[in-house]
C-alpha cells in the first residue's frame, strides 16, 4: 500500500467527516432557536415571568439573543473555533465545563453497558446457534425477541417498580446516594440503569451473531471441518464464530450510537447525572449553547464509530486486506 | 478378507417442506481396502447424499430410513455424532467439489491442516505439529510448505488449495477417502495433475477412496471398480473394464456414447433424451424407463432386480432377464475400442 494513496483517502474521509459535522451544527442551532419557547427561563428560572419588557430585552441583549438568528450563528461559529462554547444558562458556566462534569457518568454506564453488551452477545449467540431449534435456543429467541420490543423507558419503570418500590433492593435513582457514597453506593446506583441498558440491547446484538454463525455453518468448510473429525461446538466457535466475527466487530461499532442513544434515555428515566438528562433538558429549557454541544459531540461519536466500523471490516478479514496490495500467489 | 466398508440396501431420504425426497433408495455396495470404487451419475442422482450418509454429515432433514452400514465388521448405521466424531478423519474422510469454499478464508491454509492432525494427536507438541503438517503439505505436492503454511486460501490457486484440502483429509491416516467430484471446479490441466496425484497417492498409501463423478474419463483414470447411479439407485456395477467395454444398462449406454472421445467424429453429440425423474415421488417400476429407448412394457410395472452379469459385473435391467428380447447394445455404447 502506498502512503500517498492512504493520506489521499484518508483526507477524504477527514473532510467527510467534517462537512457532516458542519451540516448537523448547522441544522441544530437553527431548529433550536426556531422552536418554540423561551431561553430566559433557562437562564431566570421562574423570575422570567416577572421580568418587563425593558428588562426582557436587557437579558437578550446581555445574550446576544435579539440579533437575526445567521449573525447569531456566525457569532457561535466565531467563538467556537477559539474554544468558547458560551454558557449554559442553567448553570451559568461554561457549556463544556457542565458537560465535562457530567461526561464520567455517562463514560460509566455506558461504557459498562456497552462492554456487557460486547463480551455477552457473541457468548448468547454462539449458545443459540450451538443450541440451534432446540428447547433452549427458542426459549432465548423468543425472550429476546419480546425484551427487546419493550421500550427502554418501559422497561425503566417496570425495573424501578420491582426491585425499588416492591422489593426495595437497589435505589431507583441518581448515581450516588446523597452526601455522596462508597464504591458499593456508586455500583448498587449502577445496576438498574446498566440492567436495563443490557437487556434492551443485547438481544439484537445476539441475535444478529447467531445468525451469522449459522449462515457460516451451511458453509462447505464447515462440512470438512466435521469431516476432519471435529466436534460440532469446536467447529462452531473455531469456524463460524471466527468468520462471523470481523462482521460482529463492525456491528458492533456501528451500535455505539444506539446504545449511547439507549443510555441516553435511561438515564432520564432513572435521574441519572449523565449526559442523556443533560440533552433532555438543554433541549426542554431551550439551553442553547449546551444543546449544541452536546449534539456536536454525540455526532461526533457516531461519525468516528462508522469510520471505525468501516476501517475494522477491512482490518479483520483477510481477503479485505488483500485487495489493498498482498498479492495472490499462483 | 473382510470388506472394509459394507453398505446394505440403504435408503435415506430429505424431509423438505415439498415432501420426502428419497435421495438415495435401495443401494448396496461394498469397499475394499486399497480400493477405489467410482460413483458415476448425473447431478442430483443422490451420489454426494450416498457418501455423506455414510460419513453422517447430512441436514437435520434427512434421515437414514432403512439398510445398515458395516465399517470393519461393526454396524455404525445407528452411530451418534460423539461416536462418529472419532471415526472422522481416522476411518474415513472427505474432499469436496469446490476448493474455494472448502476452506474457511479467515485461517490459514496451514492452521486448518493443523486443526485437523491435532483432532487425532490432541497431545502434540508445537513444533511437531508444524513438521507434521509441512510434512502432509509436502506428501500433496505443495513446495515450500513452511512458507505457504502461514498463507490464507485466496492465496492459493484452485490447484493448490485442493491439494491443501487433501492434505488436511490425509491428516488422520484415512482408511477411506470419500473424494465428492474434487476435480470438477478446476481447470482441465490441474483436473489432470489432481488426479494424478490423487492415484499416485492413494496407491502409496494404500486408501480405498470412493470417488464421486459424473466425469467417465476420470473413472477410467483413478477407479478399480464403477457403480453406475441413476435416480437414487445403483444400476450397474462391476470393474472398470467390465462397465466400459461391457455395459449392460441402457443408461450407462447412454452415458458412454454421450462421452465426446466416442463419439467418432461425428457432427453432434449424443445426449440422452429427457431429464431425470424428480426423488419426490419416483415412477413405479424402472426410473429409467421413460427415457429408455430400449424399454419393456415391463419396466413400467416392475421394478428390475439387479442381474448379475459375471461375478463382479451386475446389472438392474430387465433386459438381462432371460426372457427378454436379445438387443445389441448402440454403437459407442459399449463398443469402446473394439
Amino acid at each position: 500500500m502506498k502512503l500517498g494513496s492512504w493520506a489521499v483517502r484518508t483526507g477524504k474521509k477527514l473532510l467527510a467527516l467534517l462537512f457532516s459535522l458542519l451540516a448537523l451544527a448547522t441544522a441544530v442551532f437553527y431548529i433550536s432557536r426556531l422552536a418554540p419557547g423561551d431561553p430566559l427561563v433557562a437562564y431566570y428560572g421562574q423570575r422570567a415571568e416577572r421580568l418587563t419588557p425593558d428588562q426582557r430585552a436587557q437579558a437578550e441583549e446581555r445574550l446576544g439573543l435579539n440579533d437575526p438568528i445567521w449573525v447569531q450563528y456566525a457569532r457561535w461559529w466565531e467563538n467556537a473555533l477559539q474554544g468558547d462554547f458560551g454558557i449554559s444558562y442553567k448553570y451559568k458556566m461554561d457549556a463544556a465545563e457542565v458537560i465535562a462534569s457530567r461526561a464520567g457518568n455517562t463514560l460509566v454506564l455506558g461504557g459498562a453497558g456497552f462492554a456487557l453488551i460486547f463480551v455477552l452477545a457473541p457468548l448468547l449467540g454462539a449458545l443459540c446457534a450451538w443450541r440451534e431449534g432446540g428447547p433452549l435456543d427458542r426459549v432465548l429467541c423468543r425472550l429476546g425477541a419480546a425484551v427487546s420490543c419493550i421500550p427502554e423507558f418501559w422497561l425503566s419503570l417496570v425495573a424501578i417498580l420491582v426491585f425499588s418500590a416492591a422489593l426495595g433492593w437497589l435505589p431507583s435513582s441518581g448515581a450516588y446516594s446523597v452526601g455522596g457514597g462508597g464504591l458499593g453506593d456508586r455500583i448498587a446506583h449502577l445496576i438498574l440503569p446498566l440492567g436495563v441498558v443490557v437487556a434492551g440491547h443485547l438481544w439484537y446484538y445476539a441475535y444478529m451473531v447467531r445468525s451469522r454463525v449459522l449462515e457460516e455453518a451451511r458453509a462447505d468448510y464447515v462440512l470438512l471441518a466435521k469431516a476432519k473429525g471435529l466436534g460440532r461446538g469446536r467447529v462452531l466457535l473455531r469456524h463460524c464464530l471466527r468468520c462471523a466475527l470481523p462482521s460482529y466487530l463492525s456491528l458492533m461499532a456501528v451500535s455505539v450510537p444506539h446504545i449511547l442513544g439507549g443510555t441516553y434515555v435511561v438515564e432520564m428515566v432513572f435521574s441519572y447525572p449523565g449526559l442523556g438528562t443533560l440533552a433532555y433538558e438543554s433541549a426542554r429549557y431551550q439551553d442553547y449553547n449546551l444543546l449544541m454541544l452536546l449534539c456536536i459531540l454525540s455526532g461526533g461519536v457516531v461519525m468516528c464509530s462508522g469510520m471505525a466500523a468501516q476501517w475494522i471490516s477491512g482490518r479483520l478479514d483477510p481477503r479485505v486486506r488483500a485487495r489493498d496490495g498482498e498479492g495472490a500467489e499462483p | 478378507m473382510p470388506e472394509l466398508l459394507e453398505v446394505k440396501n440403504l435408503s435415506v431420504s430429505f424431509f423438505t417442506p415439498a415432501g420426502e425426497v428419497q435421495a438415495v433408495r435401495n443401494v448396496s455396495f461394498s469397499l475394499k481396502a486399497g480400493e477405489v470404487l467410482a460413483l458415476v451419475g448425473e447431478s442430483g442422482c443422490g451420489k454426494s447424499a450416498l457418501c455423506r450418509s455414510i460419513m453422517k454429515l447430512l441436514p437435520g432433514t434427512a434421515r437414514i430410513k432403512s439398510g445398515s452400514i458395516l465399517a470393519n465388521g461393526a454396524d455404525i448405521t445407528h452411530y451418534g455424532e460423539r461416536d462418529m466424531k472419532k471415526l472422522r478423519g481416522r476411518l474415513f474422510a472427505m474432499v469436496l467439489q469446490d476448493p474455494m469454499t472448502a476452506l474457511n478464508p479467515t485461517m490459514t491454509v496451514g492452521a486448518q491442516i493443523a486443526e485437523a492432525v491435532r483432532v487425532h494427536r490432541p497431545r502434540i507438541s508445537r513444533a511437531a505439529l508444524r513438521d507434521r503438517t509441512a510434512e502432509l503439505m509436502e506428501l500433496v505436492g505443495i513446495d515450500r510448505p513452511r512458507e505457504r503454511m502461514e498463507r490464507y486460501p485466496h492465496q492459493f490457486s484452485g490447484g493448490m488449495r485442493q491439494r491443501a484440502v487433501l492434505a488436511a483429509a490425509l491428516a488422520g491416516d484415512p482408511a477411506i477417502l470419500f473424494a465428492d467430484e474434487p476435480t470438477t471446479a478446476l481447470d482441465v490441466t490441474v483436473q489432470a495433475q489432481i488426479l494424478d496425484l490423487f492415484r499416485d497417492l492413494q496407491r502409496r498409501l494404500g486408501t480405498a477412496a470412493v470417488f464421486v463423478t459424473h466425469d467417465l474419463g476420470v473413472v477410467a483414470r483413478v477407479a478399480d471398480r464403477v457403480a453406475v447411479m441413476y435416480a437414487g439407485k445403483i444400476v450397474e456395477t462391476g470393474t472398470v473394464e467390465e462397465v466400459f467395454y461391457d455395459p449392460r444398462h441402457p443408461y450407462t449406454w447412454g452415458l458412454l456414447r454421450a462421452l465426446p472421445a466416442l463419439a467418432g467424429g461425428r457432427d453432434s453429440l449424443y445426449a440422452i433424451p429427457g431429464m431425470p425423474p424428480t426423488l419426490v415421488n419416483p415412477p413405479k417400476g424402472d426410473a429409467f424407463a421413460c427415457r429408455n429407448e430400449y424399454a419393456l412394457a415391463i419396466d413400467y410395472e416392475e421394478e428390475p432386480p439387479m442381474f448379475p452379469v459375471t461375478d463382479t459385473h451386475s446389472a438392474a435391467t430387465w433386459l438381462l432377464d432371460p426372457r427378454a428380447p436379445k438387443i445389441a447394445p448402440p454403437a459407442g455404447g459399449g463398443a469402446v475400442g473394439r
